[in-house]
């Protein structure tokens, strides 16, 4: 089992060979996936904790402790339907421009196999949390009567350097990690769809490569909430 | 014997004479007592309370033609007590004349009407008597207390407003107010009213400043004659939160930390029902108000109006802030209140200057480096090496 991993995530033009003779199944990428998706939460949760920090007087504990819920809950389905679903989506009709064949299901095992690099990620990003969250500070809203002064709270936290440098941070981890969880993905598309590896390569890479750069340009120039400038 | 008759007849004519000329002169003086008078009685008090001491002066006139002789004038009563009897003495009241006797006494009785004789006694008619009416009523001067404040506030003025009124049948005077009670400053300290006529009354304002829970007595002394008496009322004084002072409320509020300075703003409503002077936001104890916005000088708030503040200061290591409003009444009394708000804890040091840390960027730049490694030798490890 650990030699199969080993080649997955070092060799994984040797890995998806072997593994394209097999009938496949679904219940390794669900665990895979899985994990992602409880990691994820976690941080989703820590993240929104931030928020719910600013709303803790105004709205009361019960309702700050709701908003960390919703970003955990949101965090671990979102990973399950963005990364695992519709990634798959993108990459199976994409290859269908390059004359790919194979199960949409064969996909599916691919992008959880190439998400385990992403996972890895995800947790270094999660232990650099613990240290980058507390330093953030957070304007303490009592009201939310007052649209503008949510607004210009909550544009606060974005602009707070730590938080900003805490996004950059793990932004940057998470382009590493996805390059690598990438490479895995053009070997497994390679072999899924009976795809050259030139055409492999090009159905992970335009998608990644737009969602790279947009995650880059968000961290390094930042995003305006609600229209504010 | 002829002669002896006529000296007979003689001597009875002479008799006879001398009995009706007595009789003449007796019916003289009773026709001349027969036109003395009581012309005029008075009481001082005109109505007594019990145990009042007072004066009764009876005034009688000689309607005659001729001057009457007295022997004595006297006043008795079985209950009522007389202190004076100076009119022991024999003297006359001449003709078309007025000769006026006072006498003094103490009505020592339960309320009730009485009737005092006034005795004249004439030295050659008997007497003349006079019941003179006496009442004797008990009831005193009633104090209203028509106006006050539903709940005191210590060291705010408040009005209580007063009436006395008068009962009795008859006028008090010197009336006067002597307001008191421990831990009350009372403006006036006295007030002289004078006089009250019956069935009337008179009013006055305290203007009353209470600093403890305690009992306001309000004194009323009058005069009924040459007689002091004193009515009194205490009416309780309870220090609690009056049910119309203004009530600052903060709203709105937003805490931003900016470096090492908390900046609170927010809206500050006047909730009361009177009005707020002077309204001054400031941050409390424990932190340092720092500029731009030491203080907050809002003003005047009406009623259910509001304005928006923003104070600056500095703490360090508080997770809670207490921002204090203070106001004063329409009487410059002064009033604070203090509003508890959550603010981002600032511990020095902490925080985040500067860029990414050292060992961040390594970790970083050893991840790309190991990855870049990984895909490489996945590279060059792939089957075919065809692309």
């Amino acid at each position: 089992m650990i030699h199969r991993i080993s080649d997955m995530l070092f060799r994984p033009d040797t890995f998806f060979k072997e593994w394209s003779t097999g009938e496949g199944s679904l219940k390794i990428p669900a665990v895979i996936v899985l994990i992602g998706g409880i990691i994820s939460a976690i941080l989703g949760y820590l993240v929104s904790g931030i928020y719910a920090k600013m709303f803790v007087q105004g709205a009361g504990e019960g309702m700050a402790s709701l908003l960390g819920i919703i970003g955990g809950v949101s965090a671990f389905f979102g990973f399950l339907i963005m990364w695992w679903v519709v990634l798959a989506g993108v990459f199976f009709i994409l290859s269908r421009f390059f004359k790919g064949e194979g199960d949409f299901k064969r996909i599916l095992e691919v992008v959880s196999f190439g998400l385990v690099p992403v996972i890895i990620g995800s947790l270094i990003s999660l232990g650099l949390s613990l240290y980058y969250i507390p330093l953030v500070k957070v304007p303490v809203l009592k009201s939310f009567t007052d649209p503008v002064a949510v607004q210009t709270a909550m544009e606060k936290v974005l602009l707070d350097p730590a938080y900003k440098e805490f996004m950059l941070v793990t932004v940057l981890i998470s382009v590493i990690f996805i390059f690598w969880g990438a490479n895995i993905w053009i070997f497994g598309m390679k072999y899924a769809r009976n795809l050259t590896l030139k055409n492999s390569a090009l159905t992970v890479g335009i998608p990644v490569g737009i969602y790279v750069i947009y995650i880059l340009v968000t961290a390094v120039f930042g995003i305006s909430l609600f229209g504010g400038q | 014997m002829k002669r002896y008759s006529l000296w007979l007849i003689i001597a009875v004519l002479a008799v006879f004479s001398l009995f009706s000329a007595v009789s003449a002169v007796d019916s003289a003086a009773e026709a001349a007592a027969g036109q003395v008078s009581v012309t005029l009685v008075t009481l001082d008090p005109a109505v007594f309370i019990e145990g009042d001491t007072g004066t009764i002066t009876v005034e009688v006139t000689n309607n005659g033609v001729q001057s009457v002789p007295l022997r004595r004038a006297t006043m008795y009563d079985p209950d009522i007590r007389v202190l004076s009897n100076p009119y022991d003495t024999a003297t006359s009241i001449g003709a078309g004349n007025k000769m006026t006797f006072v006498f003094t006494v103490k009505a020592d009785v339960p309320e009730g009407i009485y009737y005092p004789v006034f005795s004249l006694d004439f030295r050659d008619a008997g007497y003349l008597r006079y019941p003179v009416k006496l009442q004797v009523q008990n009831d005193k001067l009633e104090i209203s207390v028509v106006e006050k404040p539903d709940t005191f506030s210590a060291g705010k003025k408040d009005t209580v407003r007063i009436i006395v009124g008068n009962p009795r049948d008859n006028q008090v005077n010197g009336v006067i107010v002597y307001p008191g009670g421990q831990g009350l400053d009372i403006v006036p300290t006295s007030y002289f009213i004078g006089n009250i006529n019956p069935d009337s009354s008179s009013g006055l304002s305290l203007s009353v400043t209470p600093y403890e829970t305690t009992n306001l007595k309000i004194k009323v002394e009058y005069k009924n004659g040459i007689n002091t008496h004193i009515s009194e009322v205490t009416v309780p004084v309870v220090l609690g939160e009056s049910k119309k002072q203004a009530n600052p409320i903060l709203s709105n509020i937003v805490v931003d930390l900016e470096g090492e300075t908390y900046s609170v703003t927010g809206d500050v409503t006047n909730a009361g029902l009177e009005v707020a002077n002077s309204v001054v936001v400031m941050a409390g104890e424990g932190v340092t108000p720092v500029d731009p916005y030491r203080k907050y000088v809002v003003g005047s708030l009406q009623p259910d109006d509001f304005s928006s503040f923003e104070i600056t200061f500095q703490a360090e290591n508080l997770e809670s802030v207490p921002i204090v409003v203070t106001y004063k009444d329409v009487d410059g009394n002064l009033f604070e209140k203090t509003t508890a708000v959550d603010v981002p804890e600032f511990t020095p040091g902490a925080g985040k200057e500067g860029g990414i840390p050292l060992p961040i960027i390594g970790l970083i730049i050893v991840i790309a480096v190991v990855i870049g490694g990984v895909i490489w030798y996945s590279w060059r490890k792939r089957d075919g090496k065809s692309v």
